[in-house]
């Protein structure tokens, strides 16, 4: 599973990584660190409801089938 | 505050069609005035997500959860200044030498690409990171008023609680004295209460937020600390150095937005806690469930209304609009609607997957959505640990006030020692 993240448009509220902060790792000011990562076996709910947190929807979730 | 005129109804305009008329006074609705929430669920029933209301001059409300979340991203056909940034640059070149510029809150009404010149400085220093250094603090704090009222069996919640918890963590950050604590929220509250939107008003009463800091404004030029008024000194605008316009451009929004939330947010959620014990009980018995307990109290009560306005005729989801109006984005509405949120007038805890837009959507996103967080979650953990069920005094109903920012004037708890 892959996690592709809009980063031009995250605005910062950092819900992702109150869910899984591992995952979606920010940089000082708050933002989004990342642009994609694989998820690690074993985390594919956890990153699938940070997704999910983002007020701004700037998270997309790539199944493995969709590849 | 409770008795707010309504304001005259004005004739609507010829580009605005007769079914998207719905009075709806933002300052003074009855209906709002005695439920705020309860007013913006029946908004939700009857009106369109897009509607017009002759109230406060006539303009735009923006209601439902797509239509806001569209337009609060669409910074390009909506801006966050009455006047647009060009403009007010041409006004204050034109100005003579020395005379007193109007203030321009910073960053709320700069529309990007300024905007991020401006936000800029203050992102790290109320980012995730900052804000959990300040949790001890927060908490000591909050242990020390709700002790305080616990042995008396009763409390006016947002005189001992709601108002002082924020505002003082506030004062501390910014650098304001910590003693004048009522000065300055006598001072927002005028200011909010307030309804008369023309110019030379508003930067009357923008000015009166700046002479009130002054004194501390300038100490910090020389003798800079940690605080927040100190690192804006320290800051650039466009490679150029910060001026006491700039500082005082930040501070007036600074202040409103820090003095003002926190406090009804926090009333909100001990109005909906009191009214709801078996909520209570569930948080006692589960602490854990209090972050989700936050989260949903900030979408059944979001509280805020920003304005914008129309950069130029446009149309906006099938609606025509003409360059210089202004749309209310009716936050409360829009986390109300049930295109988004199933039964949205239910509290329900296992609400995952639909995020609230409490905080704003788009890049005005809260800058203290981090601070706020906590404070909420820190206030309803001790109260949960430290006071019995508590209950609202049936003697004493509730009222609302409305504008901008919602909430209760007051919440009178009572519990059984
Ligand atoms: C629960 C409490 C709070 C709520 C619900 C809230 C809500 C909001 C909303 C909806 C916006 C967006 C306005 C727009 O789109 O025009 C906003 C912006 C802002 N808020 Fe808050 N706020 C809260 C607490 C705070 C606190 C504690 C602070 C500061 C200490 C703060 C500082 C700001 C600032 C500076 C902006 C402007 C950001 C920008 O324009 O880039 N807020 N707030």
């Amino acid at each position: 599973m892959k996690i592709l993240i809009d980063k031009a448009n995250c605005v910062g509220n950092a819900r992702c990584a109150a869910i899984a902060e591992t995952l979606y790792l920010l940089d000082d000011d708050g933002y989004i660190a990342v642009e994609e990562f694989e998820v690690p076996a074993g985390m594919e709910q956890l990153a699938r409801r940070g997704a999910k947190a983002c007020p701004e929807r700037v998270i997309q979730v790539i199944e493995d089938d969709q590849e | 505050m409770a008795q707010a005129n309504l304001s005259p109804a004005v004739p609507k305009p010829d580009h605005v069609p007769a079914s998207l008329v719905y009075d709806f006074d933002m300052f003074a609705d009855p209906g709002m005035i005695e439920n705020a929430h309860n007013r913006a669920l029946e908004i939700v029933k009857e009106a369109p997500p897009v509607f017009w209301t002759p109230r406060n001059d006539g303009h735009w409300v923006i209601a439902g959860h797509n239509a806001v979340f569209n337009m609060s991203r669409d910074t390009e056909r909506f801006s966050n200044a009455m006047v647009s940034y060009e403009q007010i640059h041409a006004m204050i070149a034109s100005m003579p030498e020395g005379a007193p510029k109007p203030l321009i809150p910073a960053p709320i009404t700069y529309d990007p690409p300024h905007h991020a010149v401006y936000r800029g400085p203050l992102q790290k220093a109320f980012s995730p990171k900052a804000m959990t250094a300040l949790k001890d603090s927060i908490r000591e704090l909050a242990v020390a008023l709700i002790e305080a009222v616990k042995p008396k069996g009763e409390c006016a919640f947002v005189d001992a609680i709601a108002e002082p918890l924020p505002v003082t963590i506030f004062l501390r950050m910014f650098g304001l004295p910590v003693e004048r604590q009522r000065e300055y929220r006598d001072l927002v509250k005028e200011h909010f209460e307030d309804t008369d939107s023309d110019p030379s008003h508003v930067q009357a009463r923008l000015k009166k937020v700046t002479d009130i800091m002054h004194d501390t404004i300038m100490e910090r030029k020389e003798n800079p600390t940690d605080d927040l008024i100190s690192l804006l000194w320290q800051s650039e605008f466009n490679g150029e150095k910060a001026t006491l316009w700039d500082i005082q451009n930040y501070c007036v929004v600074l202040f409103a937005a820090g003095l003002d939330t926190v406090v009804n947010g926090m009333s909100l959620g001990a109005v909906h806690l009191a009214t709801n014990p078996q909520l209570q009980a569930e948080l006692r018995a589960d602490p854990d469930k209090i972050p989700a307990a936050a989260e949903e109290i900030l979408r059944r009560y979001t509280f805020t209304l920003p304005p914008r306005f129309v950069s130029a005729d446009t149309e906006f989801e099938g609606v025509q609009m003409k360059h210089g109006e202004k749309a209310v984005l009716m936050l409360p509405a829009a986390d109300l609607d049930p295109s988004e949120f199933d039964s949205p007038e239910e509290f329900n805890l296992a609400r995952e997957g639909k995020a609230h837009i409490a905080f704003g959507t788009g890049p005005h996103r809260c800058l203290g959505s981090h601070l706020a967080r906590f404070e909420l979650n820190i206030l309803y953990e001790e109260m949960m640990a430290r006071l019995p069920e508590f209950r609202l005094d049936p003697d004493k109903p509730l009222t609302y006030h409305g504008g901008h920012v919602w909430g209760p004037d007051e919440v009178y708890l009572k519990w059984d020692n």
